[in-house]
């Protein structure tokens, strides 16, 4: 399991957790019917504080990416049909903040294009 | 959050002619972690001091839940106060009859290679520290004040003691307050940043509202007018400026670029923007 928290970013701790496990699903990491790590191993493992963790395996249920029985750990849940619309949406996101920094850098889109091109060549 | 278990109002405390505290008014929920950070003698210590009970205020009230009795207080300081003649034996024994606990946890201690024969004396810092943790935790404290400890251990204590205050939290919903310098271990713990300067509050806020509102500029030009600076470090070519409270329409109205910041490098600059005032004062 490899999820990452960024310190700096202006984006709520809990946020950056439900990101990081989405991911964490989607790229297989964690599959269909896994236990999630209990709150209490996942804060001590990130040294964040628990209640942001639950807040996130709270939203994580609500979201339908977890299920939870009473008196056991949160199992994950790979979401029927939506994996590839989320996947999509997170190579979308990412794909805005390198082009965000392009453009800071003086490229055209063409040259974005191009640089594709000649890399998946 | 929830319900809360302290509850402080128009808080005021000195020493002698010295005011420490002047007016202060403080709200503390279970399971929330609230870190305090200012300069050295803005009165960090001892409001920690007067929450635990250890001083009495001299205006103000402080008042505690129901879940909050004297003994479920855990307090820890760099001032450690262990009898240097004992064994840790010793010290555990007495610890759990005057505080009344049934069961002490030996594992961090343990992990140490501290033993119930070890003397106080020989205990280094760290050892120490870990030892004092132990005590206090055996009280199943549903108040955690811990003053400024983190910076006398090592590495792998420091990792130690920061996991045993989040099983706390996470186990009991202990809340947590420290007072601290440094701030990289536990910069993603808090969910409340409190700076202090001359006995009163001057920050309370989460971190995410704090990451919002402080960014930092690094450059070799002025700032324009209108950029509200609270702090800056400009003694050699390149400025850092660090902007609060800051807007995102800054960022439309002028081509400068606002950096996110970090926990640390924030409170820093809060501290420093004290300093700051106090000499132009």
């Amino acid at each position: 399991m490899n999820l990452t928290i960024d310190a700096k970013s202006p984006l709520p701790v809990y946020q950056q957790v439900i990101q990081a496990i989405k991911l964490e699903i989607l790229s297989g990491g964690l599959r269909d019917g896994d236990p999630l790590p209990s709150i209490r191993d996942l804060a001590k493992l990130l040294k964040l504080n628990p209640n942001t963790v639950a807040k996130a395996y709270y939203a994580l249920e609500a979201e339908g990416f977890s299920e939870g029985r009473s008196g056991s750990r949160s199992r994950v849940k790979v979401p029927p049909g939506r994996q590839d619309a989320l996947r999509r949406a997170m190579l979308e996101s990412e794909f805005r903040s390198f082009l965000g920094k392009a453009v800071s850098l003086g490229f055209s889109r063409d040259d974005v294009r191009q640089l594709i091109e000649r890399i998946s060549q | 959050m929830s319900q809360a278990i302290i509850e402080i109002r128009d808080l005021s405390l000195g020493f002698s002619r010295r005011r420490v505290l002047a007016s202060l008014n403080l709200s503390l929920g279970a399971g929330e972690w609230a870190v305090i950070a200012g300069c050295n003698g803005a009165g960090k210590s001892t409001l920690l001091r007067a929450i635990a009970g250890v001083l009495l205020p001299d205006a103000g009230a402080i008042t505690r839940s129901a879940e909050v009795p004297p003994e479920r207080i855990g307090f820890l300081s760099d001032r450690l106060s262990l009898f240097e003649d004992w064994t840790v034996g010793r010290a555990v024994d007495f610890h759990c009859r005057v505080f009344q606990v049934g069961e002490f946890d030996d594992r961090l201690v343990k992990l140490l290679g501290v033993g119930p024969g070890s003397r106080i004396r020989d205990l280094s810092a760290g050892e120490r520290a870990i030892l004092h943790l132990s005590l206090v935790l055996a009280q199943k404290p549903a108040l955690l004040l811990v003053d400024e400890v983190l910076h006398m251990l090592d590495p792998y204590i420091r990792d130690l003691f920061v996991e045993a205050l989040i099983e706390a939290v996470s186990d009991r919903q202990a809340a947590v307050v420290t007072v601290n310098h440094t701030f990289s271990e536990i910069e993603r713990l808090p969910d409340r940043v409190l700076v202090m300067a001359d006995g009163r509050f001057i920050v309370d806020g989460t971190p995410e509202e704090l990451r919002g509102l402080m960014k930092k500029i690094v450059g070799r030009e002025p700032l324009p007018g209108g950029v509200p600076c609270f702090f800056r470090k400009a003694e050699g070519e390149y400025k850092e400026y660090f902007i609060y409270p800051f807007h995102e329409e800054m960022r439309t109205q002028h081509a400068l670029d606002f950096q996110d910041i970090a926990l640390p490098e924030i409170i820093k600059a809060f501290v420093g923007g004290g300093y700051e005032q106090k000499r132009m004062a």
